[in-house]
């Protein structure tokens, strides 16, 4: 993974007003940290952080942070966002090296038609929207591809199922669903008519068998007593 | 509303600020935001998820992020001020603006937009629709 170049200028003063006052300039308060090195309140170019987290990797995007005259090589960790704008307020820095092994999130995502639970009116729900990885910086993928389009109604795609590339790995449990393919509402509601409805027949037939030796049984009777 | 409280009746408390958490959509494709603060009844949270799963009808799954945890009372009509609190009347949860409050998924975008605008009809505050995928790109 190529990294991509972007410039932080050191030295913003902190506290709430003044991040105000950046944030209403163009600028995103920032921080970097790592590797044992003192965290260094930083602000960069808010559109200049858009373009670098808008790529292919987005936000697991390797950066070249320039920090006065030092340079990192960095991944954003924490991005925090205004609660209703969804701008971002705040990022995180991390120094990385390139042998070490990282955490990160990976989205996943799902291709291909699932005709056969289409056909059953199923539904296909994502129950895992990314996973966790562990790789070298390097090895990061962009994202992780689950072709679904030969699920069945009752099908479950767990973690294990899921094509790593060399060199990443994942801590998450190998059995934990990523996919379900389940039986809508209405099917299952047809389901529930159709067996009530042949319970019903069920309870009928038996009914009717009972009758009739018991109507039996009653003429017996009737009679017996008239003799 | 809950089965058991530990204390039938609440103070109303304030209004200030936005959501601290549930933010984000979690869990489905498409969510419903809360855009300013207030209190949603147990009976529009039921009407909106009404509202959104007949104009779904097949398909699709929704999921709902706010719990009406709290009591409401009420004083009877023309009675004179004073003897004390009156009776829990209803629930409602508190919504503050940034909250998702309804989850959706299983469906296409066109779709779910129409029923979660039908949904956002029956809450008394703003809302809006809003999509997962969007949400993740990084805004400045």
């Amino acid at each position: 993974m190529a990294e991509v170049t972007l410039i932080a200028e050191p030295g913003r003063a902190t506290g709430t007003p003044e991040s105000k006052r950046l944030r209403a300039s163009g600028r995103i308060p920032a921080v970097v940290y790592g590797h044992g090195g003192d965290a260094t309140a930083v602000s960069v170019d808010a559109r200049e952080l858009r373009l670098a987290l808008s790529g292919d990797a987005g936000t697991n995007q390797l950066l070249d942070l320039q920090v006065g005259s030092e340079r990192h090589l960095t991944m954003a960790r924490v991005i925090q966002r205004h609660p209703v704008r969804n701008t971002v307020v705040h990022i995180d820095f991390q120094v990385v090296r390139r042998d070490e092994v990282l955490s990160v999130d990976v989205p996943l995502i799902l291709e291909g038609e699932p005709k056969a639970v289409d056909r059953e009116q199923g539904l296909v729900e994502q129950l895992l929207t990314s996973l966790t990885v562990q790789s070298t910086p390097g090895n990061i993928p962009n994202e992780l591809i689950i072709d679904i389009s030969g699920l069945q109604i009752g099908d479950t795609i767990r973690v294990a199922d899921i094509a790593l590339p060399a060199n990443v790995t994942t801590d998450i449990d190998p059995e934990e669903a990523v996919v379900v393919a389940a039986a809508s509402r209405v099917a299952a509601e047809v389901e529930e008519i159709e067996e009530e409805a042949a319970e019903a027949a069920a309870e009928a037939s038996e009914a009717a068998e009972g009758e009739a030796p018991e109507a039996a049984a009653g003429g017996d009777d009737s009679a017996g007593g008239e003799g | 509303m809950p089965r058991r409280v530990k204390h039938r009746k609440q103070q109303r408390g304030r209004l200030t600020g936005q959501a601290k958490g549930g933010t984000t959509v979690s869990f489905g494709d498409y969510g419903i935001q809360a855009l300013e603060p207030g209190w949603i009844t147990a009976r529009q949270i039921e009407a909106a998820r009404i509202a959104m799963t007949r104009h779904v009808k097949r398909g699709g799954k929704v999921w709902i992020r706010v719990f009406p945890d709290k009591p409401v009372t009420a004083k009877p009509a023309e009675t004179r001020m004073g003897s004390g609190k009156g009776n829990p009347e209803f629930w409602v949860a508190v919504v503050k603006p940034g909250r998702i409050m309804f989850e959706l998924g299983g469906v296409g975008e066109e779709l779910g937009r129409a029923a979660m605008e039908r949904a956002i009809q029956k809450l008394p505050i703003k809302a809006r629709f809003v999509i997962r995928t969007e949400q993740e790109e990084v805004h400045v």
